[in-house]
């Protein structure tokens, strides 16, 4: 696949000002900026490591300059997003489309491990997010329990926020005093996050990126996901999937019948 | 919580209101106060008999004086009752009219509660929460926007024309646009009107003429508004002006080149509702304005195939004809806009069982006009489609109105406009005329007259809906149950008119777009107050008049448009207004560009400097609602006077006290 | 909450609720409700708000923070916002907040969105009086939260 790949980058990048994907530094892997001419025998495919925030500052530092970017799944669908709130220029950009592996699937427990567009890789089927359905068979009073001990993991290190390429705001409603009372460890639950939460709501592709960066393994994700899951089946909105469709929380669309939404009774 | 001007420390003044008894029979009002006085930076209380009175008032500014207070708290009634006054009030002694904050504890309070220590409780606590959030008021001022001289009026019709002739006849421009190729609207397609049968089209074409000819009307028909910018005083509108492929500077309208057309007579007129043919080169009716001919591109030989014997162009002398005309678009910029888009006839095609649009003699309302008209299809004899002089003719009331499955409303003139139909009818013929009604509505002055003379006319009728038509040989039946009798009918005709429910034009909602304007639940455009603002829209600078707005006979139309008429010319002579400065403003050095706010405004108030890289608000677009400032993920919007902090401050307010009384 | 151990006589819980309400159409229902001398449960207090778009669901969280037993959302019915669609925003947010609610294990009931219009004062009442039941029965948001 990594030849494959590194054809297909050579082959591109006449006619780009540069390539953005991953390379092997050490024993790990991180995001690196191509040049025309520069040695690709360190390319790497990893399930880590987003790059549309790395992309994010590189177009932002050359407005001018056209990149190709090497794009999994959720790579692709968080350029979507962010395209449509001016954060990434897709006319600028090339993408070059992965699929993910079975054993990176199953790491990230993706369900769509795959872009629109496939240039390199096998497109495989996506896991299952049964987990979901698991979490919320407990009853009410045990999810309470579960996040209450969750959360009091939390150091407030905002590495979730910091890692996540949708959290580009200048400054962060977290850190605010006014939402978030600071100066406290664990933050007084939920304030800090449940607002979170809420700022993922069609914007979170469940790269996972979040719940894989948190030092306290807070499963962040099952919140994110279960939301994720209410806003495609409601209201048919795919994060990630078309750039021309307008940010679903601020759109027109609205809730026709409030039990449409049904919250677990339980 | 800080003042915001840090350097005045906020010297609060609460006056708690007795409303006479409606709120001291409750509440403890002296309580209240006294409670009042031990909150932080209340400098000074005081209850008042009636604080909305004269006397009242006069208290409040004398203790602003007296006690240099620079915030005030009043406890009273809702402030959708009073707070303008107060502010008013404020403003006189020379404080900021937004340095103030109402706590309601009539409406919320002493009105709906019983128990005297619950209601004195709750209204403690909304004191304290107003006494929180007030020291947080910043003060604002109202902007001033000019209004400039001209209005845009959209539609045609007799609303149109005389909303435009007022407006026109002040001294004012206006802008006036007909998607149509002549203004008229519905009201030329009308034989007689009810109820003094005077003839629709000698009572119109005059007021058409005059709109046509002037001095301070530019007409532009065939045309539309494809999108406003802007806010009241200032809107800049795009129109856009289809190809008539006839030069109207250039046309004399002698119709010349309506008789060479090859394709004379052969195309359904719009305005003769399909009972008579035009050519592709046509002029709509004879008393059309602008009295212009038109090729319509969608027939016109040339323009489909590219291939024509072109008989008009050599008919005409002056040459007017241009078959390379192009879309053109204008852009002009107007102070006021009037909606008055009217109405059209409700879609039968959800109502098949009446056979309009597939039996030839199922007629609606407006066809059975043209039929009687003299100057219509068959010069004004009233025959079915194969030349016979009807024996029977059946008027059906109510298709497709008053019906859940349909229209739930009233279109309120058709009962009357059957009426005179069924009069027409039977001056013109010796034919039997059967009206199938639920019940007559003839409510209007000289209606119900006109109602009893034509039941002495020797009409039939049956009490009850049609509910059905077939067609069997010659004849259609028509099935109803007659209530009165309580039992099926079926009566055979030879022609079936149906009085066909009013509805807004198709192409409404995207009207209703372009202006950002509301709709009510029957689909019409929503005015800003059902009884006492029945003009105005929500958005300012922008009125209705005539159907638009909802079914109306014509005198209502005429009123309504000349209303419309009437509060655009207030605002122009006015030549200023005053917009409230309760608006967003976007915190740029916060701002990360996302333009969720963009998407969230209902007003299109919000842009993006693409350069600098953040949202601003065009403030004179912005109504405050802000819904912007809470889609901002980052907070980097103000909604001034509904900030978070002063929110949260009420919020805490509240909830502050509430934990005392739960400790106490 | 009451310790066994204190023998502070605890007053009997009250819940206490904030209410969001339009200044257009719900604000004006409650204020019918006045003028219609209706009576409902003492424990709402109103906090006025131009159109319910502006409620964002950080405000609702912040109200259960500063600990509001329950946190009552009333805007205008769809299609008469003042504000023309508005309270579309709001018919998306306080639904999915309500969703996370669930998920986190707090429950979604304590808070609630309706729509109530001008003319409305008798369904503002009947709603008030049926949510301060709702919350009534939940108990006290510190059983759930930490607030303050
Ligand atoms: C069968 C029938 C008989 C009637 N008889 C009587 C009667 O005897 N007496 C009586 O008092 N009333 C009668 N009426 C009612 C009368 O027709 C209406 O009161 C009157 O036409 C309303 O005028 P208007 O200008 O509001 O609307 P309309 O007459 O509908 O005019 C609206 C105009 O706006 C134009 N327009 C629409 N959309 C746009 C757009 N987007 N851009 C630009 N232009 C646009 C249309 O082309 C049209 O010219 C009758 C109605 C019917 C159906
Ligand atoms: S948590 Fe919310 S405010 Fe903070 S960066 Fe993410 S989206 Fe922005
Ligand atoms: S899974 Fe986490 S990091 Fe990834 S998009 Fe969602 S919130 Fe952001
Ligand atoms: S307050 Fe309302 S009208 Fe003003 S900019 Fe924000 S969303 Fe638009
Ligand atoms: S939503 Fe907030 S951050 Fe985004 S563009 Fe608007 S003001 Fe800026
Ligand atoms: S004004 Fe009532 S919901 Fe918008």
């Amino acid at each position: 696949m990594l030849e494959a790949l590194r054809k297909k980058i050579q082959e591109i990048m006449p006619q780009v000002d540069g390539v953005i994907a991953l390379r092997r530094v050490g024993k790990g892997t991180a995001p690196h900026l191509f040049l025309p001419g520069d040695d690709l025998s360190e390319l790497a495919l990893s399930p880590q490591f987003p790059l549309p925030t790395p992309v994010r500052i590189i177009q932002a530092k050359y407005p001018d300059k056209r990149f190709a970017v090497v794009v999994r799944g959720c790579d692709e669908r968080q350029l979507v997003e962010m395209a449509k709130r001016r954060q990434i220029f897709l006319d600028k950009l090339t993408m070059i489309g992965v699929a993910c592996t079975k054993e990176q699937a199953e790491y990230c427990r993706c369900e769509m491990p795959f872009p629109k567009q496939v240039d390199i890789g096998e497109t495989v089927e996506g896991i299952p997010q049964t987990f979901l359905d698991d979490f919320l068979a407990k009853p009410r009073e045990e999810r309470l329990a579960f996040w209450k001990h969750a959360f009091a993991k939390c150091i407030k290190c905002y590495g979730c926020r910091n890692i996540c390429p949708e959290c580009f705001c200048k400054e962060c409603v977290l850190e605010d005093n006014l939402w978030v009372t600071s100066g406290t460890v664990p933050p007084p639950f939920p304030m800090f996050h449940l607002i979170r939460a809420m700022h993922t709501v069609g914007k979170c592709v469940a790269c996972g990126e979040c719940e894989r960066t948190c030092p306290a393994d807070i499963p962040l994700t099952i919140l994110y996901k279960l939301l994720k899951r209410d806003v495609e089946t409601v209201f048919h909105y795919y994060a990630g999937a078309d750039p021309n469709e307008p940010p679903l929380m601020d759109s027109t669309i609205f809730l026709a019948d409030m039990d449409m939404l049904h919250p677990p009774r339980r | 919580m800080t003042p915001t001007h840090a350097s005045e420390k906020p010297r609060i003044g609460v006056f708690v209101c007795y409303c006479g008894s409606n709120i001291a029979a409750t509440v403890d009002v002296e309580k209240v106060a006294e409670y009042a006085a031990t909150l932080p930076n209340v400098v000074f209380t005081q209850t008042n008999k009636y604080t909305c009175s004269d006397p009242g008032q006069e208290e409040i500014r004398k203790a602003i004086i007296e006690h240099k207070l620079n915030r005030v708290v009043i406890a009273a009634c809702s402030p959708r009752m009073h707070e303008v006054t107060w502010r008013r009030l404020l403003q006189g002694t020379g404080l900021n009219p937004y340095l103030l904050q109402v706590a309601n504890i009539r409406e919320h309070v002493s009105w709906v509660h019983q128990d005297r220590g619950e209601a004195t409780q709750k209204a403690k606590e909304l004191v304290a929460a107003a006494v929180e959030r007030v020291p947080l008021h910043e003060p604002l001022e109202p902007r001033q926007v000019k209004i400039a001289p001209s209005t845009l009026i959209v539609g045609g019709g007799i609303a149109g024309i005389q909303a435009a002739l007022d407006i026109a006849n002040a001294g004012y421009h206006v802008y006036l646009v007909e998607k149509q190729p002549s203004i008229g609207g519905n009201m030329a397609k009308l034989d007689k009107t009810f109820p003094t049968l005077d003839c629709a089209q000698c009572i119109l074409a005059p007021k058409m003429v005059d709109a046509g000819r002037h001095e301070n009307i530019t007409l532009f028909s065939y045309s539309e508004v494809v999108s406003v910018e802007g806010h009241v005083g200032q809107f800049r509108v795009r129109i856009k002006r289809k190809p008539r492929y006839v030069k109207e500077d250039v046309c004399t309208g002698c119709g010349l080149c309506t008789q060479a057309c090859v394709l004379k007579d052969r195309i359904p007129s719009e305005f003769e509702m399909g009972m008579g043919k035009r050519g592709a080169a046509y002029i709509p009716f004879p008393q059309a304005v602008p009295l212009k001919a038109i090729i319509d591109a969608e027939h016109c030989l040339l323009l489909t195939r590219g291939k024509c014997s072109m008989k008009c162009v050599k008919a005409c002398g002056p040459g007017a004809i241009d078959f390379k005309q192009q879309e053109e678009y204008v852009e002009v910029e107007v102070g006021t806009i009037i909606l008055a888009t009217g109405f059209e006839l409700y879609d039968m095609s959800a109502l098949p069982q009446y056979g309009y649009g597939r039996y030839d003699n199922v007629l609606d309302g407006l066809q059975f006009e043209r039929l009687c008209n003299a100057s219509g299809p068959t010069e004004g004899r009233i025959v079915t489609k194969d030349g016979r002089v009807p024996e029977s003719i059946a008027f059906l009331h109510c298709i497709g109105s008053r019906d859940e499955n349909t229209n739930p409303y009233c279109s309120q003139l058709c009962c009357m406009h059957n009426l005179k139909l069924a009069h027409l009818a039977r001056e013109k013929t010796h034919a039997k005329v059967y009206q199938f009604y639920i019940d007559i509505r003839a409510g209007g002055k000289g209606y119900e007259e006109f109602y009893k003379r034509v039941q002495h006319e020797g009409i039939h009728f049956i009490r009850g809906k049609g509910s059905e038509v077939i067609q069997d040989g010659d004849k259609l039946i028509v099935r109803a149950e007659d209530t009165l009798l309580g039992k099926v009918v079926e009566v055979p005709v030879d022609m079936v008119v149906l009085a066909i429910g009013m509805v807004p034009p198709k192409d409404i909602e995207n009207v209703a777009r372009i202006f950002n304007i509301n709709r009510s639940r029957d689909g019409f455009f929503m005015e800003a107050h059902p009884k006492l603002r029945p003009a105005e829209t929500n958005v300012e600078g922008v009125f209705l008049a005539g159907a638009c707005q909802g079914p109306k006979d014509i005198p209502a139309t005429v009123a309504h448009a000349s209303a419309a008429a009437a509060q655009a010319l207030s605002l122009m002579s006015r030549g200023q207004a005053t917009i409230e400065p309760i608006i967003a403003e976007v915190i740029a050095e916060k701002c990360s560009a996302c333009g969720e706010c963009i998407v969230a405004c209902p007003f299109k108030a919000i842009r993006m400097d693409e350069e600098a890289r953040h949202a601003y608000v065009v403030s004179a677009m912005c109504k405050g609602c802000g819904t912007c400032v809470a889609a901002c993920p980052s907070k980097s919007i103000k909604m001034a006077h509904f900030t978070d902090q002063q929110l949260i401050a009420e919020i805490e307010g509240i909830l502050g006290r509430m934990s005392e009384y739960e400790l106490a | 909450m009451s310790s066994p151990e204190s023998n502070v006589q605890q007053p009997p819980y009250e819940p206490k609720i904030i209410g969001f309400l339009c200044n257009w159409c719900s604000y004006a229902g409650a204020d019918l409700a006045g003028t219609s001398r209706l009576s409902y449960p003492p424990n709402i207090r109103i906090v006025r708000v131009q159109c319910s778009g502006r409620v964002s669901p950080e405000l609702v969280l912040k109200a259960f923070h500063e600990g509001a037993d329950g946190v009552i959302v009333l805007g205008c019915h769809i299609g008469d916002c003042h504000y023309i669609d508005g309270n579309h925003r709001t018919s998306k947010r306080i639904p999915m907040l309500r969703q996370l609610l669930a998920y986190a294990g707090i429950e979604p009931d304590r808070l609630r969105l309706e729509w109530v219009s001008a003319a409305e004062g008798e369904r503002f009442a009947t709603i008030v009086k049926e949510f301060t039941e709702t919350v009534r029965e939940l108990g006290p948001i510190k059983r759930v939260m930490v607030t303050g």
